[in-house]
């Protein structure tokens, strides 16, 4: 600790720090402009110069380290100068175009300009111009109004893991750009607009619409991954005008990845539902609530009645909120039923009689960057869980090992120790080697044991094994891909098993917001209920979905939309979306900022949150729609008339930390078979922005997604005698669709990865299963449509 | 005593009554100074604050840039201003309404407007019909702009050198 | 003053003073072999460069037996000696010279540094627009690894030590020592913040000694003849020879290798004088970015670090620029902000935006457009820009419109008075 005084304050403060921090601790404020917490120092504004007892020159308070005994001086006659000077030079070249800037009213620049700044400009020469550039459909770039502070480039090199914007040029003529021509690409890319201290970077799709003053802000809770990104809704009129994070460093620290950050526009989609509507005759008109809920409740009773209520299933986003789940699960009891499932793009659910608890992360969010040692399985982190890659990323800067074991080999943007790049049929066993190799030092369970008999261990999992004995902290996650995997139950059993040969904490990211939230709110199948496969491949009679967009968000979208045809469908829904092809009534509800609720987040923390606007058209959020079903069931424990007093109920008063747990009970039957090598397989991994039909509809994230294209690696290409860009017909089951092929050296032989959760790909078969890829017929014409 | 004797005399003597017409008298004969409103009217500074008006450019552009500071200026909360993106990059209203029944005429918009857009004209013997007559649109604000251009210019032309 | 010996430039009056064999006929070489068969204890030869007050040559003057001491030798992992021969600042010839002319020497001065600093492979950042300094280094590179001077078992010791070359464009603010880092990690040439400082994370974030290529070359000398020799041939606190590059309106421009603390006259006589017919005006002593001094306080200084800091301006790279009455200080000064103008690397505001204001400024009352405020304005500018940088470029841009306005300031105000100029 270091004794100093700021301002003829006496401060304490820890050896090492900075002026700019000690400032901090001590309550006085120094202005800056290329400085933040979470970036490196760059120290080039020169806009935090103090003056320092018996240093010749001011010093940058950002950059210079105190020393025991300094005297700082941060409001001093100097020190004062020296910050006015800047403020002078900054200004020159600045554009007086504050009126038509975006980032009037919020911009550091202009708060400091009214403290620093003088009354006219002694500067009567030409100001600089820097020509535009298209940083693609998020960002919209002024870069004249650009003070060259980096923060954008230094966002892109330490946490977004890819520098996407540099310094062009030097002296007067250097200018901020990404490397020529290309957009920013980076799922975090969002964050330089909130970072930009001036108005160079702001946000395009909020491009002119509102000014900060008008906004207010309101509290919410990201919908998208399992992270829980703690947001602020900035509102205006009733609509959300735009998203902005709210400093967490449990959670999302100050960032916010794209998905959460644009997901909003997709409120205001065409595709809104704005009134109950019933299908009478085949034809569909729009009626009053009582209309809608009476006949959805009167029909599904007969049908009840008739055919017994396992006939009725229920299948959940898990993006609906635990109120919500909760509600459904405990109608679906009521009627009699135990069908109820979330996971919809799940394909195994054989270690459900297995589970202890609800699997989640298996430790805290921010302890991942304190990580040494990570085994990463079957996830595609980087769109799965955008900032829990960079809270890796931060690890790996550290020193931490990251090693792999996925079905394709994306860049996560960090060094990455180890990787096991398999078919997906083979991930089990190149789990299993990991398995086997940590198992030559200590002794494995006699449950699993068995399976590892005539595995061969290939170096590389032998590396792996090396680097999970090594280092304090360890974790083996297991992501999307390996839930969403047909051998779900047995890559769930052996990481478990490599995690306790190493030491590891084992951890199952989340796979949506609610994930964790939606088994602790119980939105499973009931002992001798049917699970999500069960129910879509044995269709029942009558379905209640909520929030689903069924034949984009199932493991088998052909296979769900058959399920539906004949069945009495009552959608629960934001969108119309298919639903208007075989439902029966679709009831409006509340999306995302319109509804109240909680999510409980991945490392298992509930975050409630409240409406920030009321629901567009005649919608009401699920859970009251829900429990008036209740009530047209004549059900008990409907009456709830506010969303807390579900949460207490939903989640009840034990700790929730009690009620997770990845670990899977013994007496599992488990076998590894060898991968079948004949057939080719699909990766059907869900896009990035495809992940829930929110984002779906945010047309400036659409832009941003490209449209998915059968990846295949060049020998498979040449086998079945394609060319990359021609355009070839995929099938799956009966379906047969039309995509360009593309070539990939980084996938595993035998495999064709085509992304699940567009709509071009939506009635496609299993995002696992088996694919066949074919010349198209007529190939001709499309090849003449084909702009050169 | 005397007192009253006085008093007596003033009355008899009518003494208040000729000194009342004196006045009157001296009145009937001096300049007059009552304005024949609407056929004359008095004389107007050209800062006058009367009924608003948006201006155009000569090129006919309108100045507006939805800077919104008239807006976030106005005490009464009589501007409403919604704004966009125009397809040529440029950054304006879709919507400019002032509602002249709660304006009070401080002349704060026109002081913030950082391109001389909204301005205060020298009209001021406007009226509304119906309800919602005095609710002042972009396009009825245009077009006073539009009728009172030449006016306008000339007011702020004389003014420059105080601004 | 003993003018005649020469520690650096000794050897041109031979045949091909540039090969291996002729700098090994002037007993080339040997010191090295002798450091490094007798295992010479590093600490003795710190000690010799301490006493020869052998200052650095490259512009700051900073001693380099200090900046030797500071480098951690016995830190674990790899470190790194570069040698700085980014030979940018206009008026400075003196570094191409001895890369042309000695380069052997240099390779022998970088090598006992460093077995001094305990470093095992070493770099000469050479400037961009010297390319045949820079081809004419890499032979003497390939003739001493050939001879075993470089690479492992130096002169048959265990001594391991080899040197590259490198080149770089020709950007004026590689030549700042962290910048040059940057730049020889193949970044953008930037200047990175201080501290910490090279010695303590230099190249890839390794300790690293940085030197001028003139300051290395005097270490053969140094530690053959002892510190006590060198320091005798220049005079205290300013120790041996400098190799003035002498420019301008002179008879006979070039460099000249002369004792440190020579006059100033004696200086301006070797190179032949004013050129006929006219007299002196102003003299640029240390290269660009140090002020400028007028003639009659030049006359009566000495040409080392101390004296010239006196008279007010700095010694910098010993780049001596004569100017002569003909020259129009307006128009000197508008060339030099031009020069600083451009090659700014725009990484801070103040040098970034000042830079180009004070070009843009002195251009206008070049061009006859001078307004009464603008001398107070460019000295406004100059002083909010000294000092507040991260670098020195900002005090180099600025030092010299302090120094011509201090000393020629009626010329400036006859050009905003006049609109002309009065030369």
């Amino acid at each position: 600790m270091a004794q100093i005084e700021i301002d003829g304050k006496q401060v304490t403060v820890a050896d090492g720090s900075t002026i700019i921090e000690a400032a901090e601790a001590a309550g006085v404020y120094i202005p800056r402009f290329c400085f933040h917490k979470k970036l490196s120092i760059a120290a080039n504004c020169r806009m935090c110069l103090v003056e320092v007892e018996k240093a010749g020159k001011p010093l940058p308070a950002c950059a210079t380290p105190v020393i025991e005994g300094m005297k700082i001086f941060t409001h001093s006659e100097k020190a004062v100068q020296a910050q006015k000077s800047v403020m002078e030079f900054l200004l020159i070249n600045h554009p007086l175009d504050c009126p038509i800037c975006d980032q009037g009213g919020e911009c550091q620049l202009q708060d400091l300009a009214v403290g620093y700044g003088g009354v006219s400009s002694r500067y009567q020469e030409e100001k600089r111009v820097v020509f535009n550039k298209d940083f693609g459909p998020l960002i919209a770039g002024d870069m004249t109004r650009c003070i060259q502070c980096t923060r954008c480039v230094r966002f892109g090199q330490e946490i977004a893991g890819q520098m996407e914007m540099g310094m062009a040029h030097r002296g007067e003529h250097s200018e901020i750009t990404t490397f020529v021509g290309r957009a920013v690409a980076s799922e975090l890319s969002g964050n330089m607009i909130d970072l930009c201290p001036v108005g160079a970077l702001t946000s395009k799709p909020f491009r002119y619409s509102a000014r900060t003053w008008e906004l207010t802000r309101r509290p919410a809770v990201a919908p998208h991954d399992g992270l829980g990104s703690n947001v602020a809704l900035q509102v205006k009129q009733n609509r959300v005008y735009r998203v902005l994070p709210r400093d967490n460093d449990a959670v999302n620290e100050c960032w916010l990845s794209d998905r959460d950050r644009f997901s909003y526009e997709g409120l205001y989609s065409e595709d809104r539902l704005n009134k109950p509507m019933i299908k009478e005759g085949g034809q569909w008109r729009e009626c009053e609530w009582k209309d809608a809920l009476e006949y959805a409740a009167n029909s599904l009773n007969l049908i009840r009645q008739e055919v017994g209520a396992e006939q009725l299933g229920a299948l959940a986003s898990p993006s609906s909120t635990v109120e919500e789940l909760y509600l459904l699960k405990k109608l679906m009891t009521g009627l009699g039923s135990g069908n109820v499932d979330h996971r919809l793009r799940h394909s195994d659910f054989s270690a459900d009689a297995y589970r202890q608890g609800a699997p989640w992360l298996g430790r805290s969010v921010a302890s991942l960057q304190e990580l040494d040692r990570v085994l990463l399985i079957g996830s595609s982190l980087r769109s799965e869980q955008p900032l829990l890659a960079q809270r890796l990323r931060q690890a790996v800067k550290r020193g931490a090992h990251l090693n792999v074991v996925h079905v394709a080999d994306d860049a996560l943007l960090c060094r990455v120790a180890h990787k096991l790049i398999v078919a997906p049929d083979a991930l089990a066993q190149a789990l299993a080697q990991v398995v086997k190799a940590l198992g030559e030092r200590a002794a494995v369970d006699a449950e699993v044991q068995p399976l590892l008999a005539g595995i061969e261990v290939s170096e590389t999992a032998r590396s792996i094994a090396a680097s999970l004995t090594t280092g304090e902290n360890r974790s083996v996650l297991l992501g999307n891909v390996a839930q969403h995997h047909p051998r779900y139950a047995l890559l769930h059993r052996l990481a478990q098993e490599a995690a306790r040969l190493s030491g590891a904490a084992f951890g199952v990211l989340g796979e949506a917001a609610n994930s964790v939230g939606a088994y602790l709110a119980g939105a499973l199948p009931a002992p001798g209920g049917l699970n999500a496969g069960q129910m879509l491949a044995t269709p029942r009679k009558a379905y209640i979905l909520l929030g689903v967009e069924l034949e984009r968000d199932s493991y088998n979208g052909q296979q769900a939309m058959a399920a539906m045809q004949g069945a009495f469908v009552v959608a629960l829904t934001a969108y119309k979306h298919r639903a208007h092809e075989f439902a029966d009534v679709l009831l409006p509800i509340a999306a995302f900022a319109e509804n109240a609720g909680t999510y409980v987040n991945t490392e298992g923390v509930a975050q409630s949150f409240r409406a920030a606007v009321a629901p567009r058209g005649e919608a009401r959020p699920a859970w009251k729609v829900l429990r008036v079903l209740g009530n047209l069931f004549e059900l008990d424990g409907f009456s709830q008339d506010n969303a807390e007093a579900l949460t207490s109920e939903a989640l009840g008063n034990t700790p929730l930390a009690d009620k997770l747990g990845n670990a899977l009970r013994p007496g599992m039957n488990l076998v590894l078979d060898k991968p079948d090598g004949g057939r080719l397989q699909r990766i059907g991994e869900v896009g990035i922005y495809q992940t829930d039909s929110l984002v779906r509809r945010a047309a400036s994230l659409q832009k941003m997604s490209a449209a998915p294209r059968a990846w295949m690696h060049n020998s498979l290409l040449a086998q079945l005698g394609l060319s990359e860009d021609e355009t070839v017909t995929v099938r799956q089951g009966d379906a047969a669709i039309q995509l360009s092929a593309a070539c990939d050296d980084t996938l595993p032989a035998g495999c064709v990865r085509v992304a699940a959760g567009h709509e071009q790909t939506a009635l496609l078969g299993g995002l696992f299963d088996e694919i066949r890829v074919e010349k198209s017929k007529g190939q001709q014409q499309t090849a003449e449509h084909t702009p050169s | 005593m005397i007192k009253r004797f006085k008093d007596i005399f003033v009355s008899l003597l009518l003494i208040e009554l000729l000194k009342g017409m004196a006045i009157t008298g001296r009145h009937m004969f001096s300049r007059k100074i009552t304005v024949q409103f609407p056929e004359e009217r008095t004389p107007m500074s050209p800062r006058f604050r009367g009924l608003h008006a948006l201006r155009r450019y000569p090129n006919g552009e309108e100045r507006c840039i939805a800077c919104k500071l008239c807006e976030a200026v106005c005490p009464a909360m009589a501007i409403t201003i919604e704004s966009e993106q125009r397809d040529d990059g440029t950054r304006r209203t879709t919507r400019y309404d002032i509602d002249l029944t709660k304006c009070i005429f401080c002349g704060f918009c026109e002081e913030s407007c950082p391109v001389d857009s909204i301005v205060e004209t020298r009209i001021f013997d406007y009226h509304g019909e119906k309800r919602g007559d005095l609710y002042y649109t972009k396009d009825r604000l245009l077009a006073v702009g539009d009728r009172e251009e030449a006016q306008i210019a000339m007011d702020r032309e004389a003014d420059a050198k105080y601004r | 003053m003993n003018m005649s010996e020469k520690v650096i430039l000794h050897s041109l009056h031979l045949d091909r003073p540039w090969s291996l064999e002729t700098y090994r006929s002037t007993g080339g070489y040997d010191t090295l072999r002798k450091v490094v068969t007798e295992k010479m204890p590093a600490e003795d030869i710190i000690a010799q460069v301490k006493v020869s007050a052998l200052r650095g040559r490259g512009g700051a003057g900073f001693p380099t037996g200090l900046k030797w001491s500071f480098m951690p030798r016995s830190f674990p992992g790899d470190k790194y000696i570069v040698c700085n021969s980014d030979e940018g600042e206009p008026g400075t010839f003196k570094d191409r010279d001895i890369l042309l002319y000695n380069p052997h020497q240099l390779i022998e001065g970088m090598a006992i540094a460093a077995y001094v600093l305990g470093a095992k492979v070493g770099y000469n950042y050479i400037h961009g627009e010297i390319w045949d300094a820079y081809e004419r280094f890499e032979q003497a590179l390939d003739e001493a690894r050939a001879a075993g001077f470089l690479g492992k078992n130096i002169c048959g010791g265990d001594f391991e030590f080899d040197l590259h070359a490198h080149h770089g464009y020709g950007a004026y603010i590689c030549g700042e020592e962290t910048a040059l880092l940057e730049s020889l990690e193949g970044k953008k040439g930037q200047p990175r913040f201080k501290p910490p400082f090279p010695a303590s994370f230099g190249l890839y974030g390794r300790p690293t000694t940085i030197n001028n290529t003139e300051t290395y070359a005097c270490i053969p000398y140094i530690v053959k003849h002892g510190g006590q020799k060198f320091l005798e041939l220049g005079k205290p606190n300013n120790g041996g020879t400098k190799i003035f590059s002498v420019s301008g309106h002179v008879n006979k421009p070039g460099n000249y290798e002369v004792p440190m603390g020579i006059p100033f006259a004696e200086l301006l006589e070797l190179a032949g004088g004013v050129r006929d017919g006219h007299k002196l005006k102003a003299v640029i002593p240390g290269g660009s970015s140090s002020p400028v001094l007028p003639a009659d306080v030049m006359m009566d200084t000495t040409m080392d670090f101390d004296a010239i800091a006196k008279a007010g301006s700095m010694f910098g790279s010993g780049a001596v620029i004569v100017m002569d009455e003909t020259v129009c200080m307006v128009r000197a000064l508008e060339r030099l902000s031009y020069f600083y103008f451009e090659e700014s690397c725009g990484q801070c505001t103040p040098c970034r935006e000042g830079t180009g204001w004070l070009y843009r400024v002195v251009h206008r009352i070049e061009h006859g457009q001078g307004r009464p405020e603008d001398l107070a304005l460019l000295d406004d500018i100059s002083g909010n820009i000294m000092g507040r940088t991260i670098c020195a470029l900002g005090d180099a841009a600025a030092m010299p419109v302090k120094g011509f306005l201090k000393h020629f300031r009626g010329e400036f105000e006859y050009h905003i008075e006049h609109g002309k100029c009065s030369v």
